[in-house]
């Protein structure tokens, strides 16, 4: 055989033995056999030569390795191999990354999580992770990514978060880390501590597309389980997505045929599925520009098969999240339009997606016509060469229906149900059954219905189904006679299928004197068919033709003899169960007076409101999966309880409904179904019924009891934040906040009731920080008071010395108390965090206002007392006498800085502040302020009285004004202090060699 | 998340097996087989996406669902033909489907590169790389990275992206591949 020589001599790795010829002789070997037996052969003599070799001791690293090899190689091909695992495992102690490596793939392919060798290994994998050898961190990482379970996640989760966060690990190691974690996290969510998020997250901004990526992944993760302490992943997002699409902001080599890294673009999509649309605009239109760019981009003609695989893989995602959003009008009506253009597409992978998405859209869109429209072709589609395609086709069909198209589309299923594939039978059936008693508007349309589907898929009917058929027609009294006589013709015909039988069984006993009049359906005819199909069915079913003929004997007495006869033939029977039915059922009979006859063949009663069996037998066949789906087949009414597919709710919460008593009716539900047969409570309870979906365990089985903590709330507020907020109290610009490595400026514009913030982020370190971030927080009890929209978001990242602003607008609805707050965070090496409280209070709302003597006191009259009134007398801090005073200009210069008309005259006591102002909201109007300050110099008292115009105002107001002006003015004269040793040598700590 | 990636030839002889829920080694067999009769039957040119059969899923969890664990039940099968060899990914509804035929593009594309020129034998002699090559894709049944040249380099740093000497005559490349084995052999 022609050996490639060539390839042997230029692509040996490394000169020395290590190709292990034996390994590949082994395989040559095998592949050489020409029986299965000689292959077998084979294999048992190596397994019996590595068995005595590994008995033997003392092998070599090298010699190890190949024999563990030609294990793999006998395990991929189907052989149990349990004995080698010892020796496996031990290899990934070894030194030699080669043997190391092959001791790795040894543990990742023969263990699992449970495998009682793993408690052996967690310490050499540690020893790997910390080692310096970036290789050996990755393969660690890579093996716990396969086999870590619990035990493994609490000893080495911490060495696998420092990995992912530490500034000096390599993109290669970040982002194996960052699945590892999320695969110990999968196995045991106590893995990651909360305090972690916010670092996390900021990792999403990283410059390397292989890490943003697995971070991305780790956070969808995390944000399904705890949406509150992950929603700053929400706007991350959003910008790197428009960063990517709009910006071009990625790097050249993650551009796969000619889109840039499909996969990240598809992950950041799903990631937002997982909220509910944003309320901030600018997000929005961050997310809006996007997505149009999407799809502008899908517009263009690909070049190739590749390239038109990636474009759709990101539009088809696109197109989840416009119908997730549901608001974006504009972007909405171009989908639907190509959706009606993919069914149709010649591509079958587009037309299987192009369903899908439809599926999609209709369980979330507010009507179905855009949907409608396609019918035909939807229908069109049952008939498709794929079974994909077709398996589609039924979902959609299934979610579109409604009342107006239930009967044509009942019709198709019906008719195609004859030559389905087998493997979906099972599914239509239960399906159709769904839709038929769902939708029915007559009562002949869901008996006709039900019988032939019965008639048509017996083998393919679940009891389920069957079940149902009963409780309804027993449920509903107006389907009685009907479903009455239809079953009796199915079970006179000669093939019946047996579950048509036991239908007539059960229902004939029940309802059979209700036809007993008509034309062949008298008892002796109606006696004669169930008779007539005891012979050939299963004892199940016997046992219930025998009960119906126990019912015949109370309703028909004239058949009595032959009824008699039947049971005393049966008493015979060798089936114990349908023996000593039969006894007693002829005991029962014959009894001098039917009174127990009566009692026990009594009508039965209807059946207990439940939860329809058919839905949640179909709910079963959907697999729940790590990452929750946001909707499912069904149509609207199956996706109507959002908080089990959107995160915005009680995550937590595993089940949409309570079923445990089926009392409480759905309004909306109840109504609109009900409709179909007024006067019964039957439909009505039925689509309540049907309401019973039961998604359970679509959610982490242990509920997370954590409240996350909001780090940018007022409670988490950074030491140092007051300075730059005082002074920025009486002042529109200035700076804010000022540490080692940032300062925000902050510059404001106050217009009537509106506002306009810009912060000035600059970077005093010498290095460029990343991940910027900033997010606003306002206590949600005056989210009605003040409301914000922030204009845009800063840069990410921010050069040494360069400067990031964002701008953010304010509207004072109403009077507020709080200040709003935002936390600044940042990578620089570690995460870096402030939160700080923004200088934006109610008097900034104010304007000053000049009035005369006269209108100042007529209208301080008007006003009157409390509770428009607030009054505080107070005291200069530090008491009188301290380094603090009152004096008339601090006053002067702090009644105008809350934005007072300091009204000059007014007063008849010259030393007396009078002031007057406006006050502007939006929703409660403008408010008239008056302002008197009487200053006793002497005794450094103020007393200070507000009047407004409404009672909300005063007491904020005086407070905010009695705590600025307990402050007081130093009384020191402002003294040059010559700095002290230790400023001295802080100063100079970083040239200075101590 | 991904469950699983096969690679099996036409035959339906398992070059690579490679599974993110742990299984029995019966179970596994059960599967591949299962899958490679669904995928085989289907003609070229039909979709790339099958759903699992539920007897195939439901199989395919019992031995390793605890009441704890999240369950990562898989339900799609997407699979691509190249030449005599089957590329199969096993994953939860949740993932694109279009991204995973493109991951398996990368994937074929990665291993062309590190073989130059890649064919079954190269699969077959060199599983460690195979593996090794994966690896550098997914990690834990999650992607890690989807840049082909990243994904050669990371395994190229491991050092061992020799191609052992093939003692026997090499079949056509992927792109082309034709292999007549007498009675396929391993």
């Amino acid at each position: 055989m022609a050996s490639s020589g060539g390839g042997f001599l230029s692509r040996g790795s490394s000169g020395n033995n290590a190709n292990m010829r034996g390994l590949v002789q082994f395989i040559a070997d095998l592949r050489n056999a020409r029986a299965r037996e000689l292959e077998e052969k084979r294999i048992n003599k190596e397994l019996a030569n590595i068995r005595q070799k590994f008995k033997d001791g003392n092998l070599s690293g090298y010699h190890k390795k190949k024999y563990v090899c030609k294990l793999l190689y006998i395990y991929i091909l189907g052989w149990n191999v349990d004995f080698g695992h010892l020796e496996a495992v031990n290899l990934i102690s070894a030194n030699k990354y080669s043997e190391k490596q092959i001791g790795y793939l040894a543990m990742t392919l023969f263990l699992h999580e449970q495998h009682e060798l793993l408690h052996l290994v967690v310490n050499s994998i540690r020893k790997d992770l910390t080692d310096h050898n970036e290789l050996f961190n990755c393969l660690a990482l890579h093996a716990i990514a396969n086999v870590g379970g619990r035990e493994m996640g609490e000893a080495l989760s911490g060495e696998v978060h420092r990995l992912l966060i530490s500034p000096t690990s390599k993109a290669f190691v970040k982002k194996k880390a960052a699945l590892t974690l999320l695969r110990l996290y999968r196995k045991h969510p106590d893995i990651v501590q909360p305090q972690w998020a916010e670092r996390i997250i900021s990792l999403m901004d990283d410059a390397d597309m292989g890490v943003a990526l697995s971070v991305t992944s780790l956070v969808m993760a995390l944000a399904q389980d705890q949406p509150d302490q992950y929603k700053g992943s929400y706007v991350k997002a959003a910008s790197r997505m428009k960063r990517i699409l709009v910006d071009g902001e990625y790097a050249q080599d993650y551009l796969y045929y000619k889109v840039p890294c499909p996969w990240i673009q598809v992950k950041l999509l799903r990631l937002l599925q997982y909220y509910p649309p944003s309320d901030d605009l600018h997000v929005r239109e961050l997310i809006r520009e996007s997505l149009q760019k999407i799809l502008n981009l899908a517009l263009e003609m690909p070049k190739n098969v590749q390239q038109n695989n990636a474009q759709n893989a990101v539009l088809f995602e696109a197109i989840n999240l416009i119908i997730h959003l549901d608001t974006e009008q504009a972007l909405m009506k171009q989908i639907s339009h190509r959706l009606g253009k993919f069914i149709q597409s010649r591509e079958t992978n587009v037309r299987y997606l192009g369903l899908e998405a439809m599926t999609h859209l209709a369980a979330r869109a507010e009507t179905l016509d855009p949907i409608k429209q396609h019918q035909t072709i939807i229908i069109g589609s049952l008939k498709d060469r794929d079974i994909s395609v077709r398996r589609k086709g039924l979902d959609l069909l299934y979610s579109m229906c409604d009342q107006t198209n239930a009967q044509p589309i009942v019709g198709e299923l019906l008719q195609y149900l004859q030559n389905a594939d087998f493997a979906i039978r099972e599914e239509m059936v239960l399906k159709i059954a769904i839709l038929t008693e769902k939708y029915a508007t007559d009562i002949q349309w869901y008996v006709d219905i039900s019988l032939r589907l019965i008639a048509m898929a017996g083998d393919h009917v679940s009891d389920e189904v069957w079940h149902r058929v009963i409780q309804i027609v027993t449920n509903n009294e107006e389907l009685q006679v009907y479903a009455a006589q239809n079953i009796l013709q199915y079970v006179k015909a000669d093939h019946c299928h047996e579950t048509l039988v036991k239908i007539g069984g059960y229902i004939l006993g029940e309802f059979g004197h209700l036809i007993a009049e008509d034309k062949g359906c008298s008892p002796i005819e109606q006696f004669l068919a169930l008779q007539g199909k005891l012979q050939g069915c299963s004892s199940g079913t016997r046992a219930i033709i025998l009960s119906c003929f126990i019912k015949f004997v109370n309703l028909f007495p004239e058949i009595k003899s032959r009824l008699m006869f039947v049971f005393r033939a049966y008493s015979h029977t060798l089936d114990s169960e349908l023996q000593q039915r039969a006894c007693e059922y002829l005991a029962l009979a014959s009894l001098p007076t039917d009174d127990l006859l009566r009692t026990v063949c009594d009508e039965m009663p209807p059946f207990p409101e439940r939860q329809s069996a058919l839905l949640s037998r179909l709910h079963q066949k959907h697999a729940n999966t790590s990452d929750k789906r946001t909707w499912v087949v069904g149509g609207k009414d199956a996706n109507a309880n959002e908080k089990d597919f959107s995160l915005a709710k009680n995550p937590g919460l595993k089940r949409a409904f309570s079923n445990a008593n089926g009392t409480t009716t759905n309004g909306s539900n109840g109504t609109v179904h009900g409709t179909a047969t007024n006067g019964t409570n039957g439909h009505a309870k039925v689509a309540n019924d049907l309401d019973g979906l039961d998604m359970t365990d679509a959610g982490p089985s242990e509920p997370k009891t954590l409240k996350a903590p909001n780090l940018a709330s007022a409670a988490h507020l950074s030491p140092g934040w007051e300075v730059g907020f005082n002074r920025l109290m009486l002042k529109g610009e200035g700076i804010l906040y000022e540490d080692g490595q940032i300062q925000v400026g902050v510059r404001s514009e106050y217009r009537g009731q509106a506002a306009c913030v810009v912060l000035y982020t600059s970077n005093k370190a010498p290095a460029t920080i990343t991940s910027f971030t900033t997010t606003m927080d306002l206590d949600p009890a005056e989210k009605d008071n003040l409301s914000y929209e922030v204009r845009d978001l800063p840069d990410s990242s921010i050069d040494p010395g360069a400067q990031a602003q964002q701008m953010i607008m304010f509207e004072a609805k109403k009077v507020f108390d709080k200040s709003p707050t935002m936390r600044i965070s940042y990578l620089a090496g570690a995460l870096q965090a402030v939160t700080i409280k923004l200088p934006v209070m109610i008097h900034k709302f104010m304007d000053p206002a000049e009035l005369s003597a006269d209108d100042f006191f007529k209208r301080w009259k008007q006003i009157g007392g409390a509770p428009r009134e607030a009054q505080r007398i107070f005291g200069v801090k530090g008491g009188k006498g301290g380094d603090y005073e009152f004096n008339d200009s601090f006053i002067r210069k702090t009644v105008e800085g809350f934005r007072w008309g300091i009204l000059d005259g007014v007063d008849p006591n010259k030393k007396n502040f009078v002031g007057a102002s406006v006050l502007h909201t939006s929703e409660g109007g403008k408010f008239g302020c008056l302002l008197r300050l009487e200053p006793n110099y002497t005794t450094q008292m103020i007393r200070l009285t507000l009047r407004a115009t409404d009672e909300s105002v005063p007491p904020v107001l005086i407070k905010m004004m009695e705590d600025r002006l307990a402050v007081g003015v130093s009384t020191l004269p402002e003294v040059f202090e010559a700095p002290t040793r230790r400023d001295i040598s802080d100063a100079f700590s970083n040239v200075l060699v101590t | 998340m991904i469950n699983a990636v096969l690679v099996f030839n036409n035959a339906g002889q398992p070059r690579l097996t490679k599974f993110y829920t742990q299984l029995e080694t019966s179970v596994q067999q059960r599967l591949i087989s299962e899958i490679f009769a669904l995928v085989s039957h289907r003609p070229t040119g039909s979709c790339n996406f099958l759903p699992l059969p539920p007897l195939l899923a439901s199989s395919g969890t019992s031995s390793s669902s605890s009441p704890h664990e999240h369950n990562d039940i898989p339900s799609l099968v997407t699979y691509r033909h190249y030449a005599t060899l089957y590329f199969i990914i096993i994953s939860t509804a949740t993932e694109s489907p279009l991204a995973l035929i493109d991951l398996i593009q990368v994937y074929v594309e990665a291993l062309d590169r590190l073989f130059e020129n890649v064919c079954e034998l190269d699969l077959i002699f060199n599983f460690e790389t195979l593996h090794a090559c994966l690896a550098e894709i997914i990690v834990g049944g999650v992607v890690v990275e989807t840049q082909l040249e990243r994904v050669v380099e990371g395994v190229k740093s491991q050092g061992r992206v020799a191609k052992r000497p093939v003692n026997e005559s090499r079949g056509v490349a992927l792109g082309g591949m034709g292999g007549n084995f007498g009675w396929a052999g391993r």
